[in-house]
């Protein structure tokens, strides 16, 4: 696990990205450098209790996460966080989690 | 300004539906018989087709063509559309253009899928690279879990309960009661519904539409190629949207939003003219996305559309158990069911269920889960050529 999440910042205009663009939305920009967010609020969470065609699935708990520039992700919750929570990111290889900020 | 005007639906047909397919019935199987059915219905052979849309999300290693040689069409014109639940009414409206213009006379717009449960659970986590590389290692649970998110923002943004939900769910089961292809046909109670088990919360079973395999077909004509004695269906207007906001907003709007206006100026009619609706439902959180964005639902009281007008029985919504209880044949195939439902009551065609009178419907598509929802949609009015 790495702390932090990798996100993209259009050099150009600061506008934040997830998942990768290839160009900015916002100014049409080409070049991005990669900042790591730390933190984000948890806005909406859901357990996802079963899996169409999947046999032992164990529930997991994915959540909605606005990061302190705006942007919404969407991350794997590993703790019991609700609505409003601060939590921390991380990644587990390249995808998004995030927990309770200790 | 009415568009189109020649060109028109003029025959539709399906497959059987099943929940769980043999391995000798594959999607081309279901698409044949599909085909077989909307050419019968339209009183044509294969011979009189020289145009072919087709989508499926489980045709691969195979294209259009490939398809079009085992069906065995010789055409002029050909198209594969890759927009899951907006991609029937997406080739909707690229046929009526072909006929309109003139490019071709006679075109098969066709979909299906046979995945299978586990098939389809490969196809819910390797749907783009994003959600390869984002959501399948969290565990997201597919759409489910998505439209999961999307459900508490909706039910939070404009105060719905779970109920509201199941008034939805509940009345396209009466519907599909009177729809012999139905997959799920016996009456269902608001206490059943709340009952029923969590999916992903707070989508329980009846929330999430059944995958099951199955094809669907209608063909595009002039409207003199009609059936003698039966009248076609013309698309008033069409439009479609695609990656509108570039994921950035709560997807509780859809693409629909950006072109409702325009679509039913270009048709010269209101929503309050329209008889019946097919709305795309995957989830009845999304066809209140939808029929909201399309002004269906006055002053965007969503709780009072689903107990009052839904609950009440006094619009008819998805009228032939929509998605959510007939089954989705795979989302292209699931939206083209929604055309054919309208093309039957408005050629009043539609046994039991039949609105009196129809003459004017409203069709949407929807699909195509990028990341954090749709990032596709599409739309027609359409009208019974009198």
């Amino acid at each position: 696990m790495t702390p932090g999440v990798s996100i993209q910042r259009c050099t150009n205009c600061g506008a934040d990205h997830f998942p990768p663009p290839m160009l900015c939305s916002r100014c049409s920009g080409v070049a991005f450098e990669l900042v790591r967010v730390f933190e984000a609020v948890l806005e909406e969470f859901t357990t996802v209790r079963h899996m169409l065609g999947q046999e032992n699935w164990q529930p997991r708990r994915i959540a909605s996460v606005r990061t302190p520039s705006g942007l919404r992700l969407t991350i794997g919750l590993q703790d019991e966080s609700g609505p409003g929570a601060n939590l921390e990111l991380f990644e587990d290889n390249s995808a998004p989690f995030g927990r309770a900020r200790r | 300004m009415r568009s189109f005007q020649n060109a028109a639906i003029i025959g539709v047909g399906q497959s059987a539906y099943t929940r769980r397919p043999q391995p000798d019935q594959t999607t081309q199987h279901f698409m044949r018989d599909a085909m077989v059915a909307a050419l019968a219905d339209a009183k044509l052979t294969a011979r009189d087709i020289d145009g072919l849309a087709v989508s499926s999300f489980s045709l691969a290693p195979d294209a259009a063509v490939d398809l079009a040689w085992k069906l065995g069409l010789s055409l002029r014109w050909l198209i594969q559309d890759t927009n899951g639940g907006s991609s029937a009414m997406n080739m909707l409206g690229h046929a009526v253009r072909a006929v309109d213009g003139g490019v071709a006379e006679a075109v098969l717009v066709l979909a299906g899928d046979a995945t299978g449960l586990a098939g389809y659970a490969k196809v819910a986590a390797n749907l783009n690279s994003v959600t390869q590389k984002y959501l399948a290692p969290l565990g997201h649970g597919g759409p489910n879990g998505v439209y999961a998110l999307v459900a508490n923002r909706q039910m939070k943004k404009y105060a719905l309960q779970k109920s509201d939900y199941g008034h939805i769910a509940i009345a396209q089961r009466q519907w599909a009661a009177m729809n012999p292809y139905a997959v799920y046909r016996t009456p269902m109670t608001m206490d059943e519904y709340l009952a029923a088990p969590l999916v992903s919360d707070p989508l329980s079973r009846y929330d999430c539409v059944p995958v099951v395999a199955g094809g669907q077909a209608i063909v595009v004509a002039r409207p003199d190629r009609a059936p003698k004695g039966r009248s076609g269906v013309r698309v008033r207007a069409h439009r479609a949207s695609f990656n509108y906001d570039n994921q950035q907003g709560d997807g509780l709007a859809t693409g629909i939003s950006t072109f409702a206006d325009e679509l039913w100026r270009e048709a010269g009619v209101r929503p309050s003219d329209i008889d019946l609706a097919s709305i795309y439902d995957d989830y009845p959180t999304m066809v209140l996305a939808q029929a909201n964005d399309l002004g269906l639902i006055p002053d965007n009281d969503l709780s009072r559309f689903c107990r009052v007008t839904i609950g009440e029985k006094r619009f008819p919504l998805n009228t032939w158990g929509g998605m959510l209880s007939a089954g989705q044949p795979g989302g292209p195939a699931g939206g083209l069911n929604g055309i054919s439902e309208a093309v039957l009551q408005l050629q009043h065609r539609a046994g039991e269920r039949q609105v009196k009178g129809a003459r004017l419907a409203v069709a949407t598509g929807y699909g195509m889960t990028m990341y954090r929802y749709g990032g596709t949609a599409a739309a027609a009015v359409l009208e019974r050529i009198e």
